[in-house]
């Protein structure tokens, strides 16, 4: 599989002038993204997840370390020509909106009919189109961070790497964008995405990292991570709830979970007892659950992975 | 050239409120005086231009002393340089700004200066040679303070960009060699080339000056790159 994204090792501090402190934002960070996937990445605030997607765009240098981004070191402008970029708290400049994502089109080299076609394609996949005429210095945040995702899809990026782009959307508008980054990947593009919203990671992310005090605390594919608990839902008709441990009868069904080495005995009993099983599925946490239980477990654990 | 050129014209739309205010300014000194008495009133009408001409130096100054702070601070300058464009590029562009603003402001006061002056017996070639050495000026120095604002808040690079510029005229009032003291930073011989024109003299035609001026922008520009290259620009600025 082609690396798109990789960090090697990368340690990012900050210092203050004044003071002379030094707080570390990343701290031997290594992650890789591969080509073609939705990654997620997690952490709270502070966890240096934006510090980290600055260091991919070359907006500063690492302390010691070093990545590359389609196959480049960080920071080569020829580079970001194939990348789209969202910051977090989107800031453009006010001026008409289809102008601006030509704008910003243009500063990747684009230009004359195929800009003009690309821009207002942009705009309509983002459901800006109506308001391509308006000034975006007066558009609710919803809207500008709407006209953001066009710039930063405008170049038809193989790379987008996206800084909270749901934070400010309504419901409707983030179905929108998760159907825009899943039509994505389809057409093979790689999203690097750092989000609050965890239900949304959850929906569309192949994969997810979570980063904690500058420091990755889990990495593995989604389905796996929620999957992790070890436990076993059982669903069975026809059977008393009180042959087994925690069961709950509701509309007709007896519904019990048991540890995954115990589920074939468990399913053996159902029938032993007369009963049908209606399912029997591994127990799903989800990433919220997940999320808490990491950073909570690293809190005590000074971080360790 | 592309992304340069279009960094420049997004940084003169970016200031056409401070421009249109300035070129007013001028097209209504220039109107007061069409209705003066010019020939009367000449060296009335050469002082007012002639302070005219010196405030676009000091607004080159801060305009290329703010230029990066305000881009950071407001973080517009992360959307553009999120896009093909080096950090060089982006400093060439607000350069050209900066310079493209001040050439706006020389072209009208240029014109006005024809129409006035020329009326009043002024050289209209030399206004247009005046002009020119005013342009290379406010290119130099816009492109001193845009060094010094990449590393240091907008106030205190243009009170470095002022102490550097006026260097030359300290040391030229206190040295026997004043002549070639102007020359180290020709902004100040320049501005003074403009300030010391009047109608018995209206200054002769002395291209090394601007020449200088050209060659070091283009120096205080790498020194200026070199810098930026190193700034951690998504910091917040406050």
């Amino acid at each position: 599989m082609t690396v798109v994204l990789e960090y090697d090792n990368l340690t990012k501090e900050y210092r203050s002038f004044a003071s002379r402190r030094r707080v570390r934002a990343l701290d031997h960070f290594s992650l890789q993204v591969e080509a073609g996937e939705i990654f997620g990445f997690l952490g709270p605030n502070g966890a240096g997840k934006s510090t980290a997607i600055h260091l991919a765009m070359g907006f500063m240098r690492p302390s010691s370390g070093s990545g590359r981004m389609l196959g480049k070191p960080f920071g080569r402008a020829s580079t970001r020509r194939r990348v789209g970029f969202l910051a977090e708290n989107v800031a453009l400049y006010h001026r008409r909106a289809e102008p601006l994502v030509r704008f910003y089109g243009a500063l990747n080299r684009m230009g004359g009919a195929r800009l003009s076609q690309r821009a207002r394609e942009v705009l309509e996949a983002v459901g800006m189109l109506d308001q391509a005429k308006g000034n975006v210095g007066k558009f609710s945040r919803g809207m500008l961070q709407r006209i953001g995702l066009a710039q930063a899809l405008v170049n038809d990026p193989e790379l987008l790497i996206l800084d909270e782009p749901t934070s400010a959307l309504d419901p409707v508008a983030r179905v929108m964008v998760r159907e825009l980054l899943l039509k994505a990947r389809e057409a093979g593009k790689t999203i690097f995405l750092s989000s609050h919203l965890l239900s949304e990671v959850e929906l569309v992310c192949d994969r997810v990292g979570v980063l904690h005090q500058g420091k990755l605390v889990r990495l593995g594919r989604t389905e796996d991570l929620l999957a992790s608990a070890g436990q076993t839902e059982i669903v069975a008709r026809g059977i008393a709830p009180d042959g087994f441990a925690g069961a709950v009868a509701r509309h007709g069904v007896v519904t019990f979970t048991v540890p995954v080495h115990q589920q074939q005995a468990a399913l053996e009993r159902v029938w032993s007892l007369g009963g049908e099983v209606v399912s029997a599925n591994p127990v799903r946490r989800s990433l919220e659950e997940m999320f808490l239980e990491v950073t909570g477990a690293a809190n005590s654990t000074g971080g360790a992975r | 050239m592309k992304p340069v050129l279009l960094i420049a014209m997004n940084f003169v739309r970016e200031q056409r409120w401070p421009i249109l205010v300035l070129l007013l300014w001028v097209l209504l000194l220039a109107f007061l005086g069409l209705m003066s008495d010019i020939r009367r009133q000449r060296e009335d009408l050469l002082f007012v231009f002639k302070q005219v001409a010196f405030y676009v130096v000091v607004f080159s100054v801060f305009f290329g002393g703010s230029a990066i702070y305000s881009e950071r601070r407001s973080r517009r300058i992360l959307a553009v340089l999120s896009k093909a464009v080096s950090r060089q590029q982006y400093l060439s562009g607000l350069v050209l700004g900066v310079t493209i603003a001040s050439a706006i402001y020389c072209f009208t006061l240029g014109l006005t200066g024809s129409w006035t002056l020329g009326e009043a017996g002024f050289p209209m070639s030399q206004v247009w040679f005046l002009m020119l050495c005013l342009v290379a000026a406010c290119m130099l120095a816009g492109t001193v303070a845009l060094m010094f604002s990449t590393f240091l808040n907008p106030f205190f690079a243009a009170s470095a960009t002022a102490a550097v510029l006026g260097l030359p005229a300290v040391a030229g009032e206190s040295h026997a060699l004043a002549a070639q003291w102007g020359y180290v930073i020709p902004a100040y011989a320049l501005t003074r080339t403009v300030l010391q024109a009047s109608f018995q003299s209206p200054g002769n035609s002395f291209w090394l000056p601007i020449l200088l001026a050209l060659v070091e922008t283009v120096g205080f520009w790498l020194v200026a790159a070199r810098i930026f290259a190193y700034v951690d620009i998504a910091v917040a600025v406050e």
